[in-house]
């Protein structure tokens, strides 16, 4: 390659890669900076170690930090385990099957404040799930559904609004696959899970690792469903973190939060990448 | 093409049996889709048009009466029409600026090979994978310390960085459908640069612009985090206005209205992209996660 070319690609590069890098760059760098004590708003600036020792002693930190991996971890696999039969189902044509593709893609394009909003509506006090449960007999009275503790709120919109997305990555993986590698399955006498697991799986098995790294990230940085939907005695990280910025302008602990969400969001998808790779190249499951 | 393939390769009482069961699943699962997105898109608009006299309280399944009322109120008494300058300002900048800034890096890696383009691929995915939160305390930090105090340049900067993946990846694969064979034989011809552009390359590059300017404008239009932790409190975009209603302060026909003005537009938009994206490469220009 020649100077002229390299220079030429680095030239190419800056206005798009180099503004990624420098951006996200500097972002990470302030958040480390602040988390041992500088960039101070208001102070002095003096390194200490003295904010991460107070976050990682506080109990609502190691709360936080579980109820966040609690929450990426079921909406990853959630999605991706609903995902995968209407995948596997809608692989070849059909008629209806486009609208069906297209209604179940929907929620998609539904950003996740109205998402929130939507699903208060029907689970509220005098809701039409109220309603339904009482006139089924189930309840004699309205169920407080709001907020609850389980966090099954939050579950529920995680997964309405993830599933699509595990969906349209794995419909085309799913669909790639030929009809020859299926049926030669199927002549040797696989059954429908067999099929799933050692042919379905190993060869979808990028889409499903995409996917699994996205929404975990995604669900474990969650703020909007957590703050509108979720359980009150309990904050996500992100919560959390905006919680310590906003009282009392605790910067310094708000960035080990954040720097310890981003260490979640990284790792946590990472190994169940990884994991999801392992077995379903051994197919020993 | 695909039933009559189908009819040949398996036995006719699978088939039949196969054609019920589709019958059945989709019976039930279009059921569980209305249920999925027609009672609570219905309940919200439903709830924007409550008539404040006569409320709608239990045990009335439907509201007593209906009324747009309570669009006039919003839009008159609050800060929507603000909120909804603002954003459709800001999307729109951000949608052409980033594809200027997307362009140049797209065009490289659709056209050149060179070593570790892999990983300067997989370095343009960033922005997708810190956290958005993390993302907005930290810029606004940033921006504190570098003394930055418009609103609307800080989140305009944030968001064009944000969705900057999307934009090369859409712009990556138009700029790979340009044909070498095409370029070739305008260059040959002896048509200019400009010519040449126009004839090989505007073609393929047109669905991709689209698509790249529609999907960042929706992005930027429901983006929360950053215009909620740079804008506040004075910059309002219509979701921080929504969040104001989800809160503290939870007004339910309000957040219907709002809900239904930052939805609706964007489905349109989404529904002429994905004519868009059929219309040029199926298979190839859906945004990669």
């Amino acid at each position: 390659m020649t100077l002229r070319r390299g220079l030429l690609i680095l030239a190419l590069l800056t206005p798009g890669l180099g503004v990624i890098l420098l951006m996200i760059g500097s972002v990470f760098y302030v958040a480390v900076m602040q988390s041992v004590g500088f960039y101070n708003l208001t102070g002095e600036d003096s390194f200490s170690l003295e904010h991460w020792r107070k976050v990682l002693d506080s109990k609502q930190f190691g709360r936080a930090l579980s109820y966040s991996a609690y929450i990426a971890v079921v909406a990853s696999i959630g999605s991706v385990a609903i995902a995968y039969p209407i995948a596997i189902w809608l692989r070849r044509p059909f008629r209806g099957s486009l609208v069906i593709s297209a209604l179940l893609k929907a929620p998609l394009f539904v950003p996740g404040l109205v998402a929130s909003f939507l699903f208060l509506n029907v689970i509220a006090y005098h809701g039409i799930v109220n309603q339904l449960l009482m006139w089924i007999g189930i309840t004699n009275a309205p169920i407080r559904l709001q907020n609850d503790r389980g966090a099954w709120g939050v579950v529920f919109l995680q997964l309405w609004k993830n599933m699509p997305f595990a969906l349209l990555l794995l419909t085309g993986a799913v669909q790639s696959i030929s009809d020859e590698v299926l049926d030669a399955a199927r002549d040797l006498g696989a059954g429908g899970f067999d099929r799933f697991r050692k042919v379905i799986a190993p060869l979808t098995v990028q889409a499903m690792q995409a996917s699994l790294i996205i929404i975990f990230i995604g669900a474990a940085g969650d703020f909007a469903f957590q703050v509108t939907a979720g359980p009150t005695n309990v904050q996500s990280m992100a919560q959390y973190m905006v919680f310590l910025k906003d009282s009392f302008g605790r910067w310094n602990q708000a960035a080990a939060v954040g720097l310890s969400l981003m260490v979640l969001a990284l790792f946590g998808s990472l190994m169940l990448a990884f994991t999801a790779r392992i077995l379903s190249k051994s197919g020993k499951w | 093409m695909v039933m009559l393939l189908e009819s040949n390769a398996i036995p006719k009482t699978a088939k039949r049996k196969a054609g019920t069961l589709n019958r059945v699943l989709m019976i039930v699962l279009m059921t569980a889709c209305a249920i999925w997105l027609v009672v609570p898109f219905t309940m919200a608009v439903l709830w924007s048009m409550v008539d404040p006299q006569t409320g709608w309280e239990y045990p009335d399944l439907l509201p007593p009466s209906l009324t747009l009322l309570r669009w006039a109120e919003v839009w008159t008494t609050t800060a929507l029409p603000q909120a909804l300058a603002n954003s459709y300002m800001l999307a729109p900048t951000v949608a052409v600026i980033t594809l200027i800034l997307a362009s140049p890096t797209a065009y490289c890696f659709a056209r050149f090979d060179f070593p570790g383009k892999g990983l300067a691929q997989i370095l343009t995915l960033l922005p997708l994978v810190v956290p958005g939160f993390v993302l907005a305390i930290f810029f606004s930090s940033l921006i504190f310390s570098l003394g930055i105090y418009s609103r609307f340049l800080s989140i305009l900067m944030a968001h064009c960085v944000l969705f900057l993946p999307y934009a090369i990846r859409v712009m990556t694969v138009a700029f790979g459908q340009v044909r070498q064979d095409l370029i070739d034989a305008a260059r040959d011809l002896g048509a200019s640069p400009l010519a040449v552009f126009r004839a090989a390359y505007m073609p393929a590059l047109l669905p991709g612009v689209l698509a790249s300017l529609i999907i960042v404008f929706i992005q930027s239009i429901e983006e929360f985090a950053i215009a909620f932790i740079v804008g506040a409190p004075d910059f309002t975009t219509i979701p921080s206005i929504l969040y104001s209603y989800l809160g503290y302060n939870f007004i339910r026909p309000n957040a219907a209205v709002v809900s239904l003005i930052l939805v609706v537009p964007n489905v349109l938009l989404m529904l002429g992209l994905e004519r868009l994206l059929k219309s040029a490469n199926p298979a190839q220009s859906g945004v990669k996660g």
